[in-house]
């Protein structure tokens, strides 16, 4: 894929991980970081940073839309971020000084657990 | 003001789980929501709303974070995120609007497993 194609595939599967985490708080960058190396072809590292990216402004407008109906305290979260900024860096250097195939099984152990965890929780909350 | 500045920087518990989903974020590329609200539930006894309210603006600072680092290193491809940026603004707001309407249990059983495909495919890959 490339130019316009791609653009209208990257901006539809936005859409998809929005609703995604509009319904389910997961599938931000869990879907956006294998489509990203998968279907688009970026490297383990170039997909996790652009998913960064791709998550900033998403927090911003639900962060706002909450603080709007009165949910929570963006300034307090902010704060309690900025703590969380200090692992972020930690994080990033880590992942910037390992192997993409060593940092693509990581990410791999990770959805796995993550998508257990939901199919669990599901199955479990099921009446009967 | 005070009296949240002492709950952030006195509560070990909130030090602990900011690092870690941040560490995890920046090592992976996610939000780190996933494992900052169980925590801020379960181990900070922060109810649900409030905490996915925390988790969502913690998410600010700590992409800003992992963005400089990963964009000093020459990793963050600006354009691919504003697409994938502009689509996913307006699907969690279809996303919000669909969840009185859905069968939760039906979708988290489904995407969970959708999930464990992607997770096999990726190691599968690497």
């Amino acid at each position: 894929m490339s130019g316009p194609g791609l653009y209208a595939a990257l901006v539809a599967f936005g859409v998809l991980a929005g609703v995604a985490s509009g319904l389910l708080g997961v599938g931000g960058g869990t879907l956006i970081v294998p489509f990203l190396t998968l279907a688009v072809g970026l490297t383990q590292h170039g997909a996790e940073a652009t998913s960064l990216l791709v998550i900033l402004p998403t927090a911003i407008v639900g962060s706002l839309t909450l603080r709007r109906k009165g949910v929570g305290n963006l300034g307090l979260a902010l704060r309690f971020g900025l703590v969380g900024a200090v692992g972020a860096v930690a994080g990033a250097k880590l992942a910037l000084a390992l192997p993409a195939p060593t940092l693509k099984i990581v990410f791999a152990a990770f959805v796995g657990v993550v998508g257990l965890k939901l199919a669990y929780d599901g199955w479990r909350s099921t009446p009967g | 003001m005070r009296l949240r500045l002492r709950e952030l920087w006195l509560d070990p518990k909130l030090l602990v789980i900011g690092l870690g989903g941040g560490l995890l974020a920046g090592l992976l590329g996610v939000g780190g929501g996933i494992i900052m609200v169980p925590l801020l539930v379960l181990w900070a006894g922060h109810g649900q709303r409030d905490a996915h309210a925390m988790s969502l603006g913690a998410i600010i600072p700590i992409s800003i974070a992992g963005i400089a680092t990963f964009g000093a290193a020459g990793q963050v491809h600006w354009w691919d995120a504003l697409g994938l940026a502009a689509g996913s603004i307006v699907g969690a707001r279809i996303g919000a609007g669909l969840l009185a309407r859905i069968d939760e249990r039906l979708l988290k059983i489904i995407f969970g497993v959708f999930l464990v495909g992607v997770a096999i495919l990726v190691g599968v890959r690497a």
